[in-house]
């Protein structure tokens, strides 16, 4: 076969240099230590006040009376559950509604977004009801669905959906009009250009979506678990708070935030692995 | 055989203005030829291929290929974009293949022509490379190599050289030609480069804006002078390029200006 051999001017793109790499990296590393360095500054700010008497301990219990009562929860538990009884009662509410409001919200959210009449259709409820604070809505879910996990798990799931739902919306609708022509002219059917290219192109907002739902939902956990539970670490906040147990309400805001990050980090990982492509095109 | 006749578009401006983006063009594509559709931006050129290929809709008029009306986007047709629409998930060789996968053509099947094509545009090295790793030029041939993929009837280009540096433009304007001669594709380009014109086009078709329409047509040889191998700053220097570039420009002003 004759094959047409080509002269080019154009080569790869280069990767970034590297001394310009390094330059990045060092400022990347001064960055990372200002962090520390503010974090604990607050930290000591927090000792000093708290252990020099300036507040008493009712308001500001100290760092390490915190750090104590965390590990006498560790031993001992709390209202008849261990730490991670009530964490892992969290962790599985959390979890268990963002896999309900994630497999409802990216279908409808695709086809809002690929369909202006599904679009019309829905978006007035969501509208509606998206902006609503949770604890406005608890006590209609509790109303339906009583005070069992059912209602837990219904209040999480809503406020866990409408971030997921617009994320898929716009994923879709950002999508540029060129590359949906190009994969029709290439012969797509509908459904090939739905899962062939906005599907793909709409998936790094979609994580995006998700990432954020998953903030809303540790959000909404302490509202979730107002209400009738014997476990939780939303439960322990309000029912140390009746007791006026500043410190262990300390502990429980803590380990949502550990544990609010660990999810974070956990879909960060995978947004990594699913869409290497992300802000390429 | 390309056949437009009386294609006329209109649409309505945001603002509820009537535009006619096109009006009243006729125009036939043999066999072998390749066409290029020249004008100042507005004039219409891009209307009359993104009609072609299906992506608007005629207001009146008719397009038929090999006879069969032209009714929405089909694989008959290909496009090459200006844009670069290749799918960042995919890798080089995929993205080439993927007019093939949408045709449940064989994985084994459909990765041997996408790299027989790839070999074509001198990217065979670049196979398993994601298209956001290759330079701007690189990703043209790419997408010129996608849409031959399929072996269309017709390959319709709508500046698909005018993002690119002029040194990969030149060279990329040479691979077009070769790959016309050698694939003997029917062809429309559109551009708004007189030169790109005269040294890609066996004919010429001007447009001028307001509506869109035709103004001229030119028949034209240097083609085949680049394809024997001439040389190309050469013959942008002799009178009878010279002459008609003049000619064309003088043709577009006076279209712009009225």
């Amino acid at each position: 076969m004759n094959l047409v051999t080509v002269q080019t001017h154009d080569a790869l793109v280069p990767a970034s240099t590297p001394p310009a790499a390094r330059r990045r990296g060092r400022r990347q590393v001064r960055l990372r230590l200002f962090s520390v360095a503010v974090s604990f500054a607050m930290l000591v700010s927090w000792g000093l006040v708290s252990g020099l008497g300036l507040v008493s301990p009712l308001f500001l219990p100290s760092p390490w009376r915190v750090a104590h009562q965390a590990v006498v929860l560790a031993q001992n538990g709390y209202a008849g559950a261990t730490l991670w009884g009530h964490a892992g009662a969290s962790q599985a509410r959390v979890t268990i509604a963002f896999a309900i409001a994630s497999a409802l919200a990216v279908p409808i959210g695709l086809a809002m977004g690929a369909n202006r009449w599904v679009k019309a259709g829905l978006d007035p409820v969501i509208e509606f009801y998206w902006p609503l604070p949770p604890l406005a809505y608890l006590p209609l879910v509790i109303i339906w669905f009583g005070i069992g996990e059912t209602a837990k798990i219904t209040l999480l799931t809503l406020a866990m959906f409408a971030p997921v739902c617009l994320a898929a919306q716009s994923g879709v609708r950002s999508v540029a009009i060129e590359r949906v022509h190009a994969a029709q002219s290439l012969g797509a059917t509908r459904w090939q250009v739905f899962a062939h290219v906005l599907l793909p192109s709409a998936l790094p907002e979609i994580l995006t979506g998700m990432r954020i739902a998953m903030g809303v939902g540790w959000g909404t956990l302490v509202a979730a678990e107002l209400v009738a539970a014997t476990k939780g670490i939303g439960f322990m906040i309000m029912s140390a708070a009746n007791f006026l147990a500043t410190d262990i309400v300390f502990v429980g805001i803590a380990v949502i935030a550990v544990l609010a990050i660990a999810s974070s980090l956990v879909l960060r990982v995978a947004e990594r692995l699913l869409v290497p492509w992300r802000g390429r095109g | 055989m390309l056949s437009v006749s009386n294609a006329t578009v209109h649409y309505e401006a945001a603002d509820g203005r009537l535009i006619h983006a096109l009006q009243d063009v006729s125009l036939g594509i043999d066999d072998g030829e390749l066409v290029v559709g020249l004008g100042a931006s507005g004039c219409g050129k891009s209307t009359l291929l993104n009609a072609i290929a299906g992506f608007v809709k005629l207001t009146s008029g008719s397009i038929t290929v090999d006879g069969a009306p032209v009714t929405a986007p089909g694989a008959d047709r290909g496009v090459v974009f200006q844009r670069d629409t290749l799918l960042p998930w995919a890798s080089t060789l995929d993205n080439v293949a993927f007019g093939l996968r949408l045709r449940r053509i064989g994985k084994r099947e459909r990765r041997e022509r996408a790299m027989e094509l790839l070999r074509l545009v001198g990217l065979d090295a670049f196979h398993a490379a994601p298209p956001w790793q290759l330079s701007g030029g690189m990703r043209q041939r790419v997408g010129l190599a996608r849409a031959l993929a399929t072996d269309p009837k017709i390959l319709l280009m709508d500046e698909p050289l005018g993002a690119l540096d002029s040194l990969t433009r030149e060279s990329m304007q040479e691979l077009i030609v070769k790959l016309w001669a050698r694939t003997h594709k029917r062809v429309l380009f559109i551009t708004h480069s007189i030169e790109e014109a005269l040294i890609l086009g066996t004919r010429i078709i001007v447009f001028s804006p307001r509506p869109g329409r035709i103004v001229q047509r030119f028949d034209v040889g240097f083609v085949h002078d680049v394809l024997a191998g001439r040389d190309a700053s050469e013959m942008k220097a002799d009178p009878s390029f010279v002459a008609l570039r003049q000619e064309i420009r003088a043709l577009i002003h006076a279209g712009a200006g009225a």
